[in-house]
């Protein structure tokens, strides 16, 4: 599903921020992506979804070679993935049904199909009681599942996660982690990028550590150490 | 049809954010469109006037009456043979005076005055190039039977050479305008991103094109250009329509202008307008996808 082969990513003015990374995720997994802040989680991210070009590497991702993927391709490489950045990105003049629904419309949903698919992906987020909400009305964690539900939108056979968590606190971060289980559980691999020791000790899943930007740990059940 | 429907809804979202931009943008397109159209149209008017003039008399020798007719003959045949020349007309004393009477039949009291005798006959020169004035005056100067000689082609050129510098200056000031019409624009779609940055963020995220996420400010700069060409053409048709009826036509002018040659240049403007709005919408949504 996710392949990286001897991937390096170094900015301009020489930071390095992945040295020759290689790894493997398989279709199901569910992979937390571990390490301290500045150590190439976001990169390694943006790096699968094209925010960012690696400097030298194989990249492949749902079948499609990322690293020499043109422009005009990106999009399609997308609405393969669901991403789910650290700050929600919700649409301040919209409601959370609006939120979700516009991501249907994005990608050309008729409108019966929106209405059907947006309230399915409210209930998978048991957000029922919310849906007419805006996102100022909602506390952090319903603001991540709005934003979970709308990167589901496009039924992704990925979502890749950048610290979903990191605004909320260990019960609201539990219950967040227990919604991507269950997306998984239904068959979407989930790459998760966190630096919070809790939920990576108390929901054991693969680690992959990232330490100034080089691998330095892939572990079946691994915990923060 | 339904990113059709999100495309058209957006475009007027887009414009409802920044209504003052909208009608400077519109109003600067019109301003631009108009110059043109007028600039166009009254060259077009001048040349069919200079034309029909062109076709007509270009050289006229006034004869001298002291000389015997046969050195006018002889002048009107040698005329006749330059490669030049496509007709000579000799017009006697008695044709100038009744040609008089005719262009002074408004003032009585002049052509009672005048002493026709005054009047002279005259050959009325026609060229195959209007242009070769200059060489008939050549030939024709030292000339005894010759009293004087003039030529509408210099009025004519005058004519072009002034009609041409309006053009010049008219197509100078509708390109500047043009310009600021195109910045105002570029600017109101950056402002309208700005506005979205948030929202065109997440598209890029879910996996909408370049090109989808362009279309509402395409469309939307192509109405404002549109909207602005469509009402200068409109005021364009009223001008031309208003100056074939007014007393100023009937002195002067001729406003003589054929529909297809303005229905021809209402098309080219409005693709014009068209391709003026999708390049400026290309310009002023460039940086945004691309942050």
């Amino acid at each position: 599903m996710i392949k990286l082969e001897n991937v390096s990513l170094v900015f301009q003015g020489g930071s390095v921020a992945l040295s020759n990374i290689s790894t493997e995720i398989k279709e199901g997994d569910f992979v937390y992506l571990i390490g301290h802040s500045g150590s190439g989680k976001s990169s390694f991210l943006k790096l699968l979804y094209r925010d960012t070009y690696q400097t030298k590497g194989i990249i492949e991702v749902v079948d499609m070679e990322v690293s020499s993927l043109p422009k005009w391709k990106i999009p399609i490489l997308r609405r393969k993935l669901g991403i789910v950045t650290q700050e929600p990105q919700l649409l301040e003049d919209r409601t959370t049904y609006e939120n979700i629904s516009f991501a249907l419309e994005v990608l050309g949903y008729d409108a019966q199909e929106i209405d059907s698919k947006t309230s399915t992906l409210i209930d998978l987020v048991e957000l029922q009681e919310n849906a007419y909400k805006f996102p100022y009305q909602l506390s952090g964690g319903e603001q991540t599942r709005v934003a979970i539900a709308r990167a589901l939108a496009s039924n992704p056979l990925v979502l890749l996660c950048d610290e979903p968590t990191g605004n909320l606190d260990p019960d609201l971060s539990i219950q967040i982690v227990s919604l991507l289980e269950k997306i998984n559980r239904a068959g979407t691999t989930v790459l998760m990028a966190t630096h919070d020791s809790s939920i990576v000790n108390r929901r054991k899943k693969r680690v992959l550590e990232l330490s100034d930007g080089k691998l330095i740990r892939d572990e079946n059940e691994g915990t923060y150490i | 049809m339904n990113k059709l429907s999100y495309v058209i809804k957006n475009t007027f979202i887009n414009m409802r954010r920044n209504p003052l931009l909208v009608v400077a943008t519109v109003l600067a397109v019109l301003v631009s469109s108009f110059l043109v159209f007028t600039t166009l149209s009254g060259r077009a008017v001048v040349e069919n006037n200079t034309s029909r003039w062109q076709n007509g008399v270009h050289v006229v020798i006034f004869l001298d009456d002291r000389v015997t007719t046969t050195a006018h003959k002889q002048l009107q045949d040698s005329l006749e043979s330059y490669p030049e020349v496509r007709m000579v007309d000799y017009f006697s004393k008695a044709e100038a005076a009744d040609e008089f009477k005719i262009l002074f039949k408004d003032q009585p009291e002049l052509v009672q005055e005048v002493d026709f005798e005054i009047l002279p006959s005259s050959l009325r020169v026609n060229l195959n190039d209007p242009s070769d004035y200059t060489l008939i005056i050549e030939r024709m100067e030292g000339n005894p039977a010759v009293k004087e000689i003039r030529a509408s082609g210099e009025a004519i050129e005058r004519l072009l050479s002034l009609t041409n510098t309006l053009v010049l200056a008219a197509t100078v000031f509708a390109v500047l305008i043009a310009f600021a019409a195109f910045i105002l624009i570029i600017n109101t779609l950056r402002l309208t991103a700005f506005a979205k940055r948030k929202e065109i963020k997440v598209m890029k995220l879910i996996g909408a094109s370049s090109t989808y996420i362009r279309l509402p400010f395409i469309f939307e700069a192509i109405f404002e250009s549109l909207l602005g060409t469509s009402i200068a053409v409109g005021l364009g048709w009223g001008v031309i329509q208003y100056s074939k009826d007014s007393v100023v036509a009937e002195s002067i002018f001729d406003i003589t202008i054929s529909d297809t040659y303005l229905i021809n240049l209402t098309l080219g403007l409005i693709l014009t307008s068209i391709i003026f709005g999708f390049f400026a919408s290309y310009v002023g949504i460039r940086k945004a996808l691309n942050e």
